[in-house]
């Protein structure tokens, strides 16, 4: 039931202004294009504006000027249902729930309708299959709050795999994870972006794993007022 | 350019301390009434008040009592009074709930749009506005005596009580699950029925339960105008001026609260950070360790 994004292209920017204050603008992007496969690392100091360039792209925060396109939708329009998987730097994960019930909420935006009140085999089927890939299945009716951190990452990762998206935004969703896991975990992400042809864009800090995941790194700098990113070929492009 | 005003907390909390107490100071007309006041509240504690009469769970004289040996006490009015409270609680507590849920999803501004928001808080602010005593009089010209307007009163009052603390809860939650559904294009009551109710579910369990602690306690207040339960015999037995045997219905309301409040410790450990190991005993909910 995978809905194919039409074109190339995954996610584009044209001139456009990130932040929640026409006044205090966070940054300016003349122009950024993701194509559906790639995967994009973001890097940058905190606070420069990275987390809200996701919930912009999103279409969780409204760009202050600009154009954005996402899986062939112009906002304000949205994405189909599903094709978008969001990671928030703080999961976002339902506490007091269990790790299938998270996992499936995934798995219900791409394989269920909206008004469905049960979820649907095969959304069952792919929170299991998401489940195991990441490791989690003797944890499976657990609830969330008894995770740990690096379990809850994982999650909240398996959630987006369950979806079945497009694009996927990660939010520093690596952190608190030991080396082993780690791997498992970019191993999982990177095949899922081979094999269904999906855009990954994730905010890293360290910029030697960025490198290790991703086609291609841009950097936010704060060294000018309105940084802005670039769509040359190189490996690293420094503002 | 504008100047924004900046309040301290501290100072904020000790002007309102001290406003409070100018006021009261101004609603004081005679304090030399204290002086004797302390006097005839001792009287009326002794010579009225206590001890309490125990004979309200003795069986009544009429209707003659045929439970079986042993369970004559289900004919006293102390358990009549009390179970029929608890059924009109009860009752209007999960009726109450079943309307103010979906209420309370349209009310909160961070799931609604402003404009559905603001009528149903107009809703829920008007039905909450009158106390259960006077819903309980308006059913009671409406249908006449008896439980049904008791249950009716406590339902529209559970409503509005219970949807404000509902639609609080729910904006207070974390925005983060909503914003990851959002961004996958979840839609509004995909999000309240995966997200929000599960989130809340500690919050929303101890408010049903509190709002059904709260109905047993003004269960006694609206059998006063003849909606049924304990409150009939409390409002009885002061016409007549037997304050021991009102003494007697009130401390079994008393005892009553505080079951309801165990049982709520217990079932809401099934939603906090507590393991299945800690889960407390019923023993330690009843009887709390010392130290």
């Amino acid at each position: 039931m995978s809905t194919k994004v039409t074109g190339d292209i995954a996610v584009s920017l044209e001139g456009v202004t990130i932040g929640y204050d026409k006044k205090a603008p966070l940054a300016k992007i003349p122009s950024l294009r993701i194509k559906n496969g790639e995967i994009l690392a973001i890097a940058g100091p905190s606070g420069i504006g990275k987390s809200t360039l996701l919930k912009t792209i999103a279409g969780l925060v409204p760009p202050l000027a600009g154009k954005i396109e996402v899986c062939g939708a112009r906002a304000p329009s949205k994405p189909y249902r599903g094709q978008l998987g969001y990671i928030p730097q703080r999961l976002g994960l339902i506490r007091h729930a269990s790790v299938f019930h998270n996992v499936l909420i995934g798995s219900r935006a791409r394989f269920c309708g909206p008004i469905d009140l049960f979820a649907s085999k095969e959304a069952k089927e792919w929170a299991k299959r998401s489940i195991i890939q990441m490791g989690l299945e003797d944890k499976t009716w657990e609830p969330i709050r008894r995770l740990s951190g690096g379990q809850q990452r994982r999650v909240a990762t398996a959630r987006t795999l369950a979806q079945r998206p497009n694009l996927i935004l990660a939010d520093e969703f690596l952190s608190e994870l030991d080396e082993e896991t780690m791997l498992n975990v970019i191993q999982a992400v990177v095949e899922y972006s081979r094999e269904e042809a999906a855009a990954i864009v994730l905010i890293e800090h360290d910029i030697g794993r960025a490198r290790r995941i991703a086609d291609r790194l841009v950097v936010m700098d704060d060294g000018r007022l309105n940084p802005f990113l670039s769509e040359t070929k190189t490996m690293e492009v420094r503002m | 350019m504008t100047r924004k005003i900046r309040i301290n907390p501290a100072l904020f909390a000790v002007f309102c301390f001290f406003t409070s107490v100018y006021l009261a100071l101004g609603a004081v007309d005679d304090w030399g009434r204290l002086s004797t006041g302390f006097a005839n509240l001792k009287t009326f504690f002794v010579e009225s008040l206590w001890p309490p009469d125990w004979s309200i769970f003795e069986p009544r004289l009429y209707p003659e009592c045929n439970a079986p040996l042993g369970f004559s006490i289900t004919c006293s009015t102390a358990w009549i009074g009390m179970s029929e409270t608890l059924k009109i609680a009860f009752i209007s507590t999960v009726f109450g709930m079943t309307i103010s849920l979906p209420l309370s999803l349209l009310a909160a501004r961070n799931l609604s749009t402003p404009g559905i928001s603001s009528v149903i808080r107009i809703l829920l602010a008007s039905l909450r506005s009158l106390p259960a005593l006077i819903w309980a009089i308006f059913f009671v010209i409406l249908i006449g005596f008896g439980p049904i307007s008791g249950i009716l009163a406590m339902t529209v009052y559970t409503v509005g009580y219970l949807g404000k603390l509902q639609y609080e809860a729910i904006e207070g939650m974390s925005s983060l699950p909503l914003e990851a559904a959002e961004a996958a294009g979840l839609g509004a009551i995909e999000k309240a029925i995966n997200i929000v109710i599960p989130e809340s579910a500690n919050d929303l369990i101890s408010q049903a339960i509190f709002m059904f602690e709260y109905n047993v306690r003004h269960g006694s207040v609206i059998g006063i105008v003849g909606a049924g339960g304990i409150g009939y015999y409390i409002d009885l037995y002061l016409g007549f001026l037997v304050y021991d045997k009102v003494i007697a219905y009130l401390i079994l309301v008393f005892l009553m609260v505080l079951i309801i409040d165990s049982i709520s410790v217990f079932i809401r450990s099934f939603f906090t950070d507590e393991r299945p190991l800690n889960r407390p005993k019923w023993k330690s909910v009843l009887v709390p360790k010392r130290g």
